[in-house]
């Protein structure tokens, strides 16, 4: 079995592939490999021994124990060692595929890292190639639109900025029923703990902020929650390979803070 | 409240209010704000008969509102908050609630007089901004990121310029994200816009765009640069000559670029929130020379100094004084001004104040929960329990410092050469 033996059908994948070339392919391996990979890159797939320990620490490996593919190295082989073997020269049809199994067989937990005996870092090399995959358009429809969303609400949600602040005043109006004077304050200078949250809080899971602000209550403590963007401490865009909006995403939580 | 010049700058210090505990009819205050001459100060205040008002210098406002939020003092000292009655919300200023309602308003922002007082709106769910009570005549599917002009005539803010059905790929990257300024969007749309600058003048607005996932560049009043970049920051126009300066990423590194054209090469690992001097002869700017090594360059020249971080970068007016802050990790905060770092470490520094003649700079800091100020370097002789940023006086000889202490505001002038 392989990734060519499951595939499924995936409007951003097969947009993005239906648009690739074999040149296309090459030029951005090349590219990446070139100017981002650096010796991290070659020294893992030059000492990889096969030894398939990383086997243990992979929850799709143990949820598919009839089938060596899942196995991290196995991943590695079917994706970067597939691009590395050929120069990038592959067919679209190959690299959908790849792209398949970079974001949705792997969700880069990095825990196979401490099961390797020389800490192969498989998390990064998938990185790596979902790096390509977003520099080459070929990214799951429903990552890429939390991509989308990040780079213009700076949540993953397309949560709005008076969506934000109406939804913690919401929740707060609902905890002092239950807390009376209990506040969720926004934008205290000063404040000992900054609370960040990610977007299905507010979007989907409002009474976990409420839960927080009551422990907060409780707690006596001195908090503030932003009432500006930067409040999603998520990050889709590190996931989808899209390094310049990450780093983007990043500075903006960080600076918030 | 009159402009700065016509302030008390006569020296010694004054009780603005005795106790800022909270009044037997109030079930809570929140957090002091102070104005900026320091001769009022407000705290929003829970009444214990229901509804929220304000507490200027004790005395409530005569208005209370079923929610209350976003205390601020405009530069001109009027008290502003944005106000909710009936379910409906609206700016109040000193008291007095714009006759315009809406169903959100949020993120007030004032000219730099203070004149004008505008916020974001949101109306049936459509967006834009409402200055002094007026509303724009188009509204967008989606706004974020207002700015005003000097004067506040002017507004602009990134719009939607279109709905989008939901996880659209091809509709969002067909870009249908503008800025609209006072109510008119630019012609051209981008797959995203970001940091909306006016000119001096307030005529032209500069924003970093993104035209595709992987190419970003400067709009200025919806016009592109010929260029576009790996990567960048947001734009600054130089107020003596009208360029846009803008940080750029090429070829793995930062630099600066002014109008297209590179003028620091990328040689930094990171380069951000460059400032420039009213002359616009000094750009100086946050550069990180190796990895995770940060400090300030000025006109392309990197200190030698070097930290974890560095934030908090001004310059004088005339471009002779550059002031930035150092800090390990959110800790060990030293104050760095043109290039030596000022004695002491700190649990936390503000941004520093540079006078304005560039004599002096003032920056409040903070030790073992208390606050205080360091002038020149020197430590004021006074802790605080909080304090205000300090201004300084239009000739740049004394120092307004306003302080909450022992549960009073006070207001205090000091000798900038003694204090």
């Amino acid at each position: 079995m392989g990734i060519q033996d499951r595939l499924i059908e995936d409007v951003g994948l097969r947009r993005g592939v239906s648009r690739l070339t074999p040149e296309k392919i090459e030029t951005v391996v090349r590219s990446v490999m070139a100017s981002e990979a650096g010796a991290r890159l070659k020294a893992y797939s030059e000492t990889c021994m096969r030894c398939g320990m990383c086997a243990k620490g992979c929850h799709f490996a143990l949820s598919h124990p009839d089938d060596p593919s899942y196995t991290p190295a196995a991943k590695v082989a079917q994706t970067m060692g597939v691009l590395l073997k050929t120069g990038g020269r592959v067919d679209p049809g190959t690299f959908y595929g790849i792209a398949q199994l970079a974001y949705t067989e792997c969700n880069l937990c990095k825990r196979c890292v401490h099961y390797c005996p020389i800490g192969i870092d498989t998390g990064f090399i998938m990185s790596m190639v979902r790096r390509i995959c977003h520099k080459l358009g070929v990214t799951p429809q429903y990552i890429q639109d939390t991509a989308h969303s990040h780079s213009t609400t700076f949540n993953q949600m397309w949560v709005k900025d008076d969506e934000w602040i109406d939804t913690l005043q919401w929740q707060e109006d609902e905890a002092r029923d239950e807390f009376p004077g209990l506040r969720i304050p926004l934008d205290k200078e000063g404040a000992e703990i900054y609370y960040s949250v990610i977007a299905p809080e507010p979007k989907f899971r409002t009474q976990l902020i409420y839960q927080a602000a009551a422990i907060f209550n409780a707690a006596g403590v001195d908090w503030t929650m932003p009432s500006q963007p930067g409040w999603d401490n998520s990050d889709m865009c590190m996931f989808t390979g899209d390094f310049e909006m990450m780093g983007r995403l990043k500075r903006r939580h960080f600076e918030s803070a | 409240m009159q402009p700065p010049t016509l302030w008390d700058w006569e020296t010694g210090q004054k009780v603005v209010l005795a106790s800022i505990e909270r009044p037997e009819n109030c079930a809570w205050v929140e957090e002091p704000t102070v104005s900026p001459d320091g001769e009022r100060v407000a705290v929003l205040a829970s009444l214990e008969a229901g509804g929220f008002t304000a507490l200027v210098n004790g005395e409530p406002w005569e208005n209370s509102f079923d929610k209350v939020w976003q205390p601020r003092f405009s530069p001109d000292g009027r008290f502003t908050a944005i106000v909710q009655r009936d379910g409906m919300w609206t700016v109040a200023v000193d008291g007095q609630p714009w006759e315009e309602n809406f169903d959100y308003v949020w993120n007030t922002q004032f000219s730099a007089r203070g004149d004008v007082v505008a916020a974001c709106i949101q109306s049936g769910g459509e967006y834009g901004v409402c200055a002094d009570g007026q509303p724009w005549e188009n509204l967008f599917a989606n706004g974020s990121q207002p700015t005003l002009t000097a004067d506040g005539k002017s507004a602009a803010l990134v719009v939607q310029t279109a709905s989008l059905k939901p996880a659209d790929l091809d509709a969002f990257q067909a870009g249908v994200f503008s800025v609209a300024v006072n109510g008119q969007a630019w012609d051209a749309t981008f797959v995203n816009c970001w940091t909306p600058e006016f000119d001096a003048q307030g005529a032209h607005v500069a924003a970093q765009v993104r035209t595709t996932l992987y190419d970003y560049t400067i709009a200025v009043d919806g016009r592109i640069w010929s260029e576009s970049y790996d990567c960048m920051w947001e734009p600054r126009f130089n107020p003596a000559t009208g360029k846009v300066v803008a940080p750029v990423r090429a070829k793995g590194a930062w630099g600066l670029a002014q109008d297209g054209q590179i003028i620091w090469e990328p040689v930094f690992a990171q380069c951000w929130h460059q400032v420039i001097s009213q002359d616009g002869r000094n750009i100086a700017a946050i550069v990180a020379p190796a990895f995770g090594e940060f400090t300030v360059a000025v006109n392309a020249k990197p200190w030698s100094i070097r930290f974890p971080e560095v934030t908090d970068l001004v310059i004088g007016r005339g471009g002779e004084r550059v002031a930035a802050l150092g800090n390990k990790e959110n800790a060990e905060w030293r104050v760095l001004v043109d290039g030596r770092t000022w004695p002491g470490v700190w649990d936390m520094a503000w941004r520093p104040v540079i006078g304005p003649d560039g004599a002096h700079v003032a920056v409040k800091v903070e030790k073992n929960g208390r606050q205080s100020l360091l002038v020149d370097g020197r430590p004021y002789p006074r802790e605080f329990d909080r304090l205000c940023d300090p201004v300084f006086s239009p000739d740049g000889a004394k120092l307004l410092i306003r302080a909450i202490d022992k549960g009073a505001c006070v207001r205090i002038v000091a000798d900038v050469a003694q204090a």
